[in-house]
């Protein structure tokens, strides 16, 4: 019998083919706090997105995703009770897709910048542009970006800090400021050029 | 102006960057790590069991007269069978995509604007088969669970909150349309979903 939800009363009918008339047991359950692996299945859109970002793919996003379920339900002991456990998700995944990387013997490389970059002007059309920008122009510009550029970015809009940040993506909080700020820039070149 | 453009840009992404993710990923995940079986699906396995039993019963011994279709039960049976792997005919939490899919399968535009939410996520919708008559169907996830919006031209007042076989549904009307929520949420997180529609 499948356990009750927290805090619910189950009505459950039992041996309801030898009589006519079922007999109703009610059940009432303490609640119960959620399971480790309950909580972290509330992260799965999250997480998904992040790893469809990352690999380009549908079907590669669900293998990393599901790595990462496995190495950390796996791994549960490693979990810091009452620490932040979406953050625990997300720097999983991150070592997860690294590990596939160097697997598949991709290189994943920064580009060397230097932050001298250009004034910008953006008139009034150039900014409307992107209060309508779809779903499409978006992905396709986040795809343009390298992947360290593309994880920080997309941890940011999930809205974790530059220190959370840097602890997923295993460098320092000033890397990950600048890796933020050249990611931008790029956004906003593949944006302001696209059609 | 960069700070602007930047701060457009961070709009766009929160509104376009996130996926939800797969329904089949949810179930994978669900069987390997929730003991075996998705959480929102044992109730529907235990719905079909006893829909089975049900049927048996009422074919050899009872001999009803033919069942009066309510919105409710008929609503859990389309949600069933979404559930028991029918797919849907457009998966994607954009509803800018998903309205139109509907154009020419359907003599009604769904007079539904909710786009989904962080609680409710959109993904997808399909055509169903209502009280005998075509409606639209979307599908919102909430956590795991899977809740299922019927959409349908309606002259009869529907207002009712019912619980079938696990599932609870709540039918009602609004300018000429009738609409029935079903899932095994419970009432308030189905009636929380209502009020944004």
């Amino acid at each position: 019998m499948p356990a009750a939800r927290a805090g619910e009363s189950k009505v459950v009918a039992m041996f309801p083919f030898r009589t006519r008339r079922p007999k109703l047991a009610v059940v009432t359950d303490e609640p119960a706090a959620p399971s480790l692996a309950e909580r972290a299945l509330d992260h799965v859109d999250e997480l998904y997105g992040l790893a469809r970002h990352l690999t380009g793919s549908a079907g590669d996003a669900e293998d990393l995703v599901q790595d990462t379920y496995a190495r950390a339900l796996a791994g549960s002991a490693s979990f810091i009770p009452d620490s932040n456990l979406r953050a625990w998700l997300f720097r999983i995944l991150r070592n997860c897709f690294i590990d596939r990387a160097r697997r598949a013997k991709i290189v994943l490389e920064l580009p060397d910048e230097v932050d001298v970059a250009p004034p910008e002007t953006w008139g009034a059309t150039a900014l409307d542009q992107l209060r309508y920008l779809t779903a499409s122009e978006v992905g396709a510009a986040i795809a343009m970006l390298p992947v360290e550029y593309r994880l920080v970015i997309l941890l940011d809009v999930e809205g974790f800090s530059e220190a959370e940040i840097a602890d997923i993506a295993r460098c320092a909080p000033g890397t990950v400021k600048s890796r933020l700020s050249r990611a931008r820039a790029r956004l906003r070149a593949a944006l302001k050029e696209s059609p | 102006m960069s700070q602007e453009a930047d701060r457009l840009i961070a709009d766009a992404l929160r509104d376009h960057a996130r996926i939800a993710a797969p329904a089949r990923l949810r179930r994978k995940l669900a069987r390997r790590h929730l003991g075996g079986r998705a959480p929102w699906l044992v109730p529907g396995l235990a719905a079909l069991a006893g829909a089975a039993v049900a049927t048996l019963v009422v074919l050899l011994v009872l001999r009803p007269p033919p069942p009066v279709i309510d919105p409710a039960s008929e609503a859990v049976g389309d949600h069933l069978r979404m559930l028991g792997g029918r797919g849907l005919g457009v998966e994607v939490s954009d509803m800018h995509q998903v309205k139109p899919w509907f154009t020419g399968k359907l003599e009604f535009v769904p007079p539904i604007t909710f786009l989904g939410d962080d609680e409710f996520t959109l993904a997808g919708g399909d055509v169903a088969v209502f009280l005998g008559h075509k409606a639209a169907e979307l599908v919102y996830h909430r956590r795991l669970h899977v809740v299922s919006l019927f959409v349908f031209p309606a002259t009869d007042t529907l207002d009712l909150e019912r619980t079938i076989q696990g599932f609870h549904t709540i039918v009602w009307t609004r300018d000429g349309f009738g609409f029935a929520l079903v899932s095994d949420l419970n009432f308030g997180e189905l009636r929380a979903l209502r009020d944004r529609l």
